[in-house]
């Protein structure tokens, strides 16, 4: 960010003029709201109230909504809903479909993260080398993080298409091996998923860690090439550990998209009558079915609470990267 | 690095990883111009053997894609304006106003920035549902007109504005509002910039909200639409195709014409709300 003032001339007046009575309560410490001017007061009220009502509303009251649903039998097909109490939880912990797709999200997590995060990595230092063209190769590798998750569900789809027709087979078998059931083998469709998912948000991760490796103090990779550090000794001890702090908020990041994927999941899976391939499930997919399927509110919420305590483990995580935000402030 | 031995295996590594990662998108819109008799043959090939523009001029007779545009374009760009009042005057309040509370409120607004709606839309649904706004644009617009780390981007952005200019202008009578108007504003247009473009981005590829509170073909956005094109005409190969390309045209554009704005607006807000 630019630092204080770089951009902008410093007026004349200064808000310490004895003339200006209550010249600058922003600055004043303390801070009840009597000490904002009168005009400040109306500012609030009129037009800061409203966006943060607007944001409680809805971002805020759904995730208790969510825990107060869960125990509950709320339907909207039902005039009657009553408290059930833990009946959603003891039903989850039985509900082999629920578990499957849990198992299901887990393996997205743990195979997706990874590979984001290293592969972006990999990327991200082979373009710190001062290369050239370097914006035309950030351009590509971002290309497929920019465009909308549906047409590149579908396109994938197809990519992946059974026998001789899709791509995937085609290339295998033109270099001599045999077609794969990359949607309709069990085994396999879901890494097949996960290997999209991957394609499509790895440019996000190649720009954050590059942009964080651009911001390496230029006299610390000296100092380090000065000492005669190999290029390799340099990028493992000297910028990578630098690097940490953004490569945790990649992976934070790289988490909840895992857990909380849906739309290429539902499209590459489940989005013809016809299916051509095997259903996977994974959370979302779950809670979709559960509560907009079936109608079943209280159970679907169940599942969504889960889903929210893993995401907020990751947001818990989070703060402690941002921990620092309150400094940097006034 | 400085060995040309280097340098050329550096680049040959970063071309075809590269052209690896494009290769699909540009499959999809080389397929588009091909005819169906050329779609479906044993040994697919790169390029169309006669180029037609008949999976796109049929498009709009087979489904409204007309209308699923113009929907599109209608949610986004409200989002879109919301977004950039929304975010600027939080932004303002969050960066410069001194009470009590409001620390607790930016907190609030932080943890909810990786919060997906995937967690909290039945709720969202059911509200939706209580206002009346099942299948409308209301219904569709409103859960994204607050941006949780658009207002912390913002907020972040609005702190390096020296706090001597607005007392200046404060000074000389102006009011919060026409501080907010007058200084605010024109000092954040390029923040604003970046997270609008990234906000436009990210709800015209929106697709469970849509799929959620939508249900006639008149409401449906592109990605619905195109969702339920390619589940029906399950053969129409090259209609697929075409409407695929359709639908991530206008982000591709946006992106190649505000590169550098929506690589560094992402970088910092991480792209979903």
């Amino acid at each position: 960010m630019a630092s204080q003032g770089s951009s902008v001339s410093t007026p004349p007046v200064r808000a310490t003029d004895p003339g200006a009575p209550q010249g600058a309560p922003a600055r004043r410490g303390g801070g009840s709201l009597r000490a904002l001017r009168k005009s400040q007061l109306a500012f609030l009220l009129w037009i800061f109230a409203p966006v943060i009502a607007l944001f409680v509303i809805i971002r805020v009251i759904p995730i208790f909504v969510i825990l107060l649903f869960s125990f509950t039998n709320y339907s909207i097909t039902r005039a009657f809903w009553r408290w059930t109490g833990l009946v959603n939880f003891e039903r989850l912990i039985g509900d082999n479909n629920f578990l499957v797709a849990l198992w299901n999200s887990t393996v997205y997590v743990l195979v997706a993260v990874p590979a984001e995060v290293l592969l972006g990595l990999f990327f991200a230092v082979l373009l710190s080398r001062r290369v050239r063209f370097e914006s035309f190769y950030e351009t590509l590798y971002f290309l497929p993080y920019i465009i909308p998750m549906v047409p590149a569900a579908i396109i994938w789809k197809w990519i992946y298409a059974p026998g001789s027709f899709g791509l995937a087979n085609h290339y295998l078998e033109l270099l001599g091996f045999g077609r794969v059931g990359w949607l309709t083998n069990p085994k396999i469709a879901l890494l097949a998923v996960i290997g999209m998912h991957v394609w499509k948000n790895l440019g996000f991760f190649v720009i954050v860690f590059l942009v964080g490796l651009k911001n390496v103090p230029n006299d610390v990779k000296e100092a380090a090439s000065i000492d005669g550090a190999s290029q390799w000794a340099q990028v493992l001890r000297v910028e990578l550990p630098l690097l940490k702090p953004i490569i945790l908020f990649g992976a934070v990041m790289a988490t909840i998209w895992a857990w909380s994927a849906f739309t290429e999941v539902y499209i590459m899976t489940q989005g013809t009558d016809v299916s051509t391939g095997t259903e996977i499930a994974v959370l979302v997919f779950r809670i979709y079915q559960e509560g907009f399927r079936f109608y079943n509110m209280g159970y679907a919420s169940a599942i969504s609470f889960v889903l929210f305590v893993i995401s907020l483990l990751f947001v818990l995580v989070q703060f402690w990267l941002f921990r620092g935000w309150k400094e940097e402030g006034s | 690095m400085r060995q040309p031995r280097y340098t050329v295996l550096l680049h040959v590594v970063l071309m075809v990883t590269s052209l690896a990662m494009v290769f699909p998108l540009v499959w999809v819109f080389l397929t588009s111009f091909k005819t169906s008799q050329d779609i479906i043959r044993a040994t697919p090939t790169l390029l169309p053997e006669t180029w037609t523009l008949e999976n796109y001029a049929s498009l709009t007779q087979t489904a409204p894609f007309a209308r699923f545009f113009l929907n599109s374009l209608i949610i986004s760009g409200v989002s879109t304006l919301f977004i950039i009042v929304t975010c600027s005057s939080a932004g303002f309040v969050f960066a410069k106003y001194r009470f009590r509370g409001k620390n607790f409120f930016m907190l609030l607004v932080i943890s909810t920035i990786l919060i997906p709606l995937q967690t909290y839309m039945i709720p969202l649904y059911l509200l939706t549902r209580w206002l009346g706004w099942i299948n409308t644009y209301q219904g569709q617009i409103f859960p994204l007109i607050i941006m949780s780390s658009g207002i912390f981007f913002l907020r972040q952005n609005i702190l390096t504005i020296p706090d001597e200019l607005l007392d200046a202008a404060r000074i000389d009578g102006a009011s919060e509002f026409g501080v907010y108007r007058q200084i605010i504003l024109p000092l954040t247009v390029s923040p604003l910039a970046a997270i609008s473009i990234v906000n436009w981005v990210y709800t015209w590829s929106m697709f469970i909200w849509p799929l959620v509170v939508a249900n006639s073909e008149d409401m449906f956005t592109m990605e619905l639409g195109l969702m339920y094109f390619q589940r029906q005409f399950i053969t129409l190969y090259g209609g697929i195709m075409a409407a695929c390309v359709v639908t991530l045209l206008p982000v591709l554009v946006v992106f190649l014409m505000f590169r550098t704005r929506i690589i560094d607006g992402i970088a910092y807000t991480g792209m979903k709300t």
